[in-house]
């Protein structure tokens, strides 16, 4: 190695320290926007550059640099996302989190229409005094340091492109770099269509929620998504509230998301054909409840006895009641040769109020 | 009532015995309070508790969110009685029964 590598070399040995504190900084705020987001990404991975590596660089090309200050990638950080548009909003929070060198850095998502390939968004920046400041050390404010926003599948493609183990494009015979660049191409409709599908169920969700909120029920498939929503504006509680009123009893919360696998093995298809049970048969379940408590040391109920009972009733008035009623035990409180008695139990309560 | 413990590790296993009503609650409350510390795996083994009332529930109530933040909390062999308390106030499917 000559002297004028050597002495980049140097002086990258005697700042080493101050590279792990801007490691760290930099990790921090890259994770703080990713908070304030409210975003899930793949990874946030940072380094500082290997003095071994730091030597092949400048044995290939040493000549480029007049001193360290121009080696822009010594410490580097990477942010790896699920979808396309989260790079672009962590982008637009890091643009004004830290001092961009706007002429360094490079959109290289922004390919020709016939080219295809690596895609990542490379910032070279600083980290503003704002941010950080040691007047001891104001090369940590001076440092240019590098971040990469990519996300996830682009990753992928980087990472197997750079593990082909040629150092660059031109190296790479030609029927292995179309392979590539094909690769490149499906990931790149991949990332559009998660995109899409993100979108679209982030568009589902909203029109689900302006369904339940106009009481289109009917309108609306039982699923996940939906009846979340739904038991978000308590269907269910005032018959709740009835049932626990006969003994001044007081309502304890529940998971009620455990009824969706129940309704949806009673054939519920939307939530309009759950609001004509609740409707048809809230008489009958309060009676069911009434008669189950009264009387009895109990002051304390699920707030999920209304849904409960409303379920039981609309089971005894369909046919096989007594193996159905024993599945639906089975289904909510997992399967136990006793719930056969349970079913039992209820059809004769059931009788003895004279709901069958 | 009566309370037995039998602590192996973090594993604890409770066994009652007799009624959890207003007058016996209290005392398996204070008992749970000084001995959930560190616990992962709590077994409240039922087989000989005969009754249980709305102020057992509560403790058990408590005694689940308590465990749900450090593990997990087990109801077993709990009688026909109990169990259909369980069912009737829809605890059921808020306690894990085995």
């Amino acid at each position: 190695m000559d002297l004028h590598c050597q002495m980049i070399i140097d002086e990258y040995l005697e700042n080493r320290e101050s590279f792990d504190k801007i490691k760290e900084i930099l990790v921090e705020e890259l994770n703080k926007i990713i908070k304030e987001l409210g975003l899930y990404v793949v990874a946030v991975e940072a380094r500082v550059k290997e003095e071994k590596s730091l030597s092949g660089k400048l044995e290939l090309k040493g000549y480029k640099y007049a001193s360290l200050a121009d080696i822009t990638d010594i410490v580097g950080a990477r942010v790896v996302t699920f979808y396309i548009d989260d790079v672009d909003r962590i982008s637009a929070l890091l643009e004004k989190r830290f001092i961009i060198d706007w002429e360094n850095s490079v959109d290289k998502r922004k390919l020709s229409n016939n080219e295809f390939g690596y895609m990542s968004l490379h910032y070279i920046c600083q980290i503003p005094e704002s941010l950080y400041y040691d007047p001891e050390h104001p090369e940590i404010n001076e440092t240019k340091i590098e971040v990469q926003l990519r996300t996830a599948l682009q990753h992928v493609w980087a990472t197997i492109n750079h593990d082909t183990g040629y150092k660059s494009d031109i190296e790479i015979p030609a029927k292995f770099k179309r392979g590539l660049n094909r690769l490149a191409g499906l990931l790149e409709i991949a990332d559009d269509e998660f995109k899409t599908i993100s979108d679209s169920i982030d568009m589902y969700r909203s029109e689900v929620a302006g369904l339940i909120k106009d009481s289109r029920f009917e309108d609306i498939e039982l699923n996940g998504d939906s009846f979340k929503d739904y038991i978000a504006i308590k269907p269910f509680e005032s018959l709740s509230k009835k049932i626990a009123d006969v003994n001044h009893a007081e309502l304890t919360e529940s998971n009620m998301q455990r009824f969706l696998n129940v309704l949806k093995w009673l054939e519920f298809e939307n939530l309009g054909q759950i609001e004509d049970m609740r409707k048809d048969y809230e008489e009958d379940a309060y009676r069911l409840g009434k008669h189950q408590i009264v009387g009895r040391d109990i002051d304390i109920l699920s707030e999920s006895i209304g849904l409960q009972n409303l379920c039981i009733i609309y089971i005894l008035k369909h046919e096989g009641r007594e193996q159905k009623l024993k599945q639906f035990f089975d289904k909510l409180n997992g399967e136990k040769p006793r719930n056969i008695k349970s079913a039992e139990r209820i059809i004769k309560e059931a009788k003895e109020i004279n709901i069958i | 009532m009566e309370i037995k413990k039998q602590k192996e590790g973090t594993n604890l296993t409770i066994n009652l015995a007799g009624r959890l009503d207003t007058t016996t609650a209290p005392q398996l409350d204070n008992e749970l309070k000084s001995v959930l510390d560190g616990i992962q795996n709590l077994v409240m083994d039922f087989e000989e508790l005969e009754y249980i009332s709305s102020a057992g529930l509560r403790v058990l109530l408590g005694t689940e969110k308590v465990m749900k933040k450090q593990g997990q909390m087990v109801i077993r062999n709990a009688n026909d009685t109990i169990m259909e308390v369980f069912e009737i106030t829809g605890f059921a499917d808020i306690l894990t029964i085995e």
